[in-house]
């Protein structure tokens, strides 16, 4: 055990599958003698060689292609996209071919690339450095989308996507990268579509990702001097999402806020909390709530930004109107 | 290089191949046998035919959606291809991918991708993977004039060259995206101009001579193997179809491309001329070449419908979807 950030703990990973694996190699924007704009990929550019830390032109339909290409003989590519923002410009290439090769060939090629890249506001980043993508990529049939929200998982989660045959949209959450936790050395694994409790509670489950995990256990902790036993729910995995651990949860507790940075409309808060009202609804004490960001873009100025996306309070106040119901 | 009278059968063989392939499935496709979406390489043959003969199994390619016929001569059984097509259970993709992604890894057929030229970026992995692992074979993507306004066109090439990988492009410049002219929507008609820029080698053949467009593959093909990165060929031919809504193209185009400069009969009046094979021997060939094609379209009509477990089968690799 070592306690360690995220960024270490995600760079740790990538050290074990790279000298453990020789068809796995990593490519994008910078992340080569520079180590990555977060420092992800820091000294294995030195360590593994500009074949396999390979730097790559501002051409994020190419990283995509590239990786899927080499994927399909046998190889088991590690793209970054600097900004998940700018998976707008490669959006083809993880939809259209990455997602739907194996089905469409009916399984004679596969697509086995985990697509890394930093998600995530709340830092003053702008409209187009901020953005939660996952709604973006939600309803598509054949992906994988895994979000981590402490050191330890990000390392086990991204060994598990790298050794996964599927393709895996790793969404790395800025505000969480200098998150530290401790971290086993060797390698494991955390399985993919597996949820976690983070938090164990009894009236009312608070299904969470990423930063917002850390927002719902926050807002626990104040409610738990208030006598409100709140249990929080890490998806980990997005898609294909984990309805079991869920779904037990809030049948347990009766109650179910769904916590999402991305906007409300059409996203992954949407899906969690129509299969909760699908599944479990005769369990349910009160309608199923989302705390999710506001119907717009992600404004440059932080107390602008800070009035759009979600945060404990709104988890707070969500809580309490769900348990006053 | 010479071509030898042999191999210029072969490739008339080929040609011919494609020729009855898509007449036959144009014809199937009018009775409402063949689903979806239909187009044809009818006036492309001698760019397919070339490209398949300087192919090996150990390469990969990335066929375009006029591309049958070169699916066919790649090595996977005509019937399979066919069957595809058709929507059956006996396709190569049991049904799953038809005209537009009928792949088969065993002959390097790595699928067409129908957001044409996105196989532009695909191909560099594939490339680049056979570098890393020290293989001396190449991927080779065709694709339509088109597809060279998409950024991924212009990523490719700038990156293939960067890396220097085992890439051939064959660019087919049948004149038209759909209806709109090569010269109306980019900055030049002859596309090797583009590929130059981006320092490779690349030419612009008429790839309705079935020798010219030969030559020009394998000359590309050698100095890929022989480690010199990418190359790109740009093929100057017509597509016989018109667009969905009927012909647009005027009736001198259409003689010009369908009668004068129509690459089976240049090909036919070249082998005869040099008393390779006379007119019967030829149309022996189209004779045997014909009955082969109809005995895959009776393949395909008379094979099941696709299993229906398949509609919820490999969305992923080990993992269920819920029917």
């Amino acid at each position: 055990m070592k306690r360690m950030t995220m960024v270490a703990a995600l760079n740790n990973a990538l050290d074990i599958v790279l000298a453990e694996d020789e068809k796995v190699f990593l490519l994008g924007e910078d992340i080569g003698h520079m180590g990555g704009d977060f420092g992800v990929t820091r000294g294995l550019f030195d360590k593994y060689g500009s074949q396999r830390v390979r730097d790559t032109p501002l051409s994020e339909a190419a990283i995509i292609g590239t990786a899927v290409g080499a994927a399909m003989v046998g190889m088991r590519p590690v793209p970054e996209i600097m900004f998940a923002d700018f998976l707008g410009t490669c959006y083809d290439q993880i939809v259209n071919n990455a997602a739907k090769m194996h089905y469409m060939f009916d399984g004679q090629f596969k697509s086995p690339i985990v697509i890394r890249t930093a998600a995530g506001g709340g830092f003053g980043g702008g409209p187009h450095h901020s953005q939660s993508v996952e709604g973006w990529f939600i309803n598509v049939p054949g992906l994988v989308i895994v979000g981590p929200s402490t050191p330890y998982d990000a390392k086990g989660l991204l060994i598990a996507s790298i050794e996964n045959d599927n393709p895996v949209l790793f969404l790395e959450h800025k505000a969480l990268y200098r998150l530290k936790g401790e971290v086993p050395t060797d390698k494991y694994t955390v399985p993919l579509r597996k949820a976690t409790i983070a938090r164990e509670g009894s009236d009312i489950t608070v299904v969470a990702s990423m930063k917002m995990t850390h927002e719902a256990l926050a807002a626990a902790e104040e409610l738990a001097a208030e006598g409100v036993s709140v249990e929080v729910v890490d998806l980990r995995t997005l898609r294909p999402w984990d309805q079991e651990t869920v779904l037990e949860s809030v049948a347990k507790t009766g109650r179910a806020i769904v916590a999402n940075e991305a906007p409300k409309i059409g996203g992954l808060g949407a899906e969690v909390s129509a299969t909760i009202s699908e599944e479990v609804y005769a369990s349910l004490k009160a309608p199923v709530r989302r705390v999710c960001a506001l119907d717009t873009p992600i404004p440059f100025s932080v107390p602008l930004e800070k009035i759009i996306l979600p945060d404990k309070d709104d988890i707070k106040t969500a809580i309490q109107v769900t348990m006053d119901y | 290089m010479t071509i030898d009278s042999n191999l210029m059968l072969n490739l008339y063989r080929d040609m011919w191949v494609i020729r009855s392939f898509e007449t036959g499935l144009e014809r199937e496709f009018k009775k409402g046998n063949v689903p979806g979406m239909l187009h044809t390489g009818l006036g492309q043959e001698a760019v397919q035919a070339a490209i398949a003969r300087n192919l090996r199994h150990t390469d990969a390619f990335f066929p375009d959606h006029r591309c049958h016929g070169l699916l066919v001569l790649a090595g996977t059984p005509g019937e399979k291809i066919m069957a595809e097509l058709f929507g059956r259970a006996t396709g190569v993709c049991s049904g799953k991918g038809g005209s537009l992604h009928s792949a088969d890894p065993a002959v390097g057929n790595f699928g067409d991708n129908a957001v044409e030229g996105s196989m532009m970026a695909t191909a560099l992995g594939v490339g680049l993977g056979f570098q890393m692992q020290g293989r001396d074979d190449l991927a080779a993507v065709v694709v339509g004039d088109g597809t060279s306004g998409r950024g991924e066109w212009h990523e490719s090439l700038n990156l293939a060259a960067t890396w220097k990988l085992p890439l051939l492009y064959c660019c087919v410049n049948n004149g038209y995206a759909i209806s709109t002219a090569v010269g109306h929507s980019h900055a030049t008609e002859n596309l090797y101009e583009f590929a130059a820029a981006y320092k490779m080698p690349s030419v612009q053949v008429d790839g309705n001579d079935f020798v010219a467009a030969y030559e020009a593959t394998c000359k590309a093909v050698e100095s890929i193997r022989a480690g010199n990165g990418p190359y790109f060929v740009e093929y100057k031919t017509w597509r016989w179809q018109g667009i969905f809504s009927g012909e647009f193209r005027s009736p001198e185009e259409i003689r010009y491309w369908k009668e004068e400069h129509e690459p089976i009969k240049m090909a036919r009046e070249r082998i005869t001329a040099e008393g390779i094979a006379d007119e019967t021997t030829l149309d022996g060939i189209k004779t045997e070449v014909d009955s082969e094609v109809e005995k895959w379209i009776t393949f395909a009509l008379e094979s099941p419908p696709p299993n229906l477990s398949k509609a919820t089968a490999n969305v992923y690799v080990g993992w269920e979807v819920q029917a």
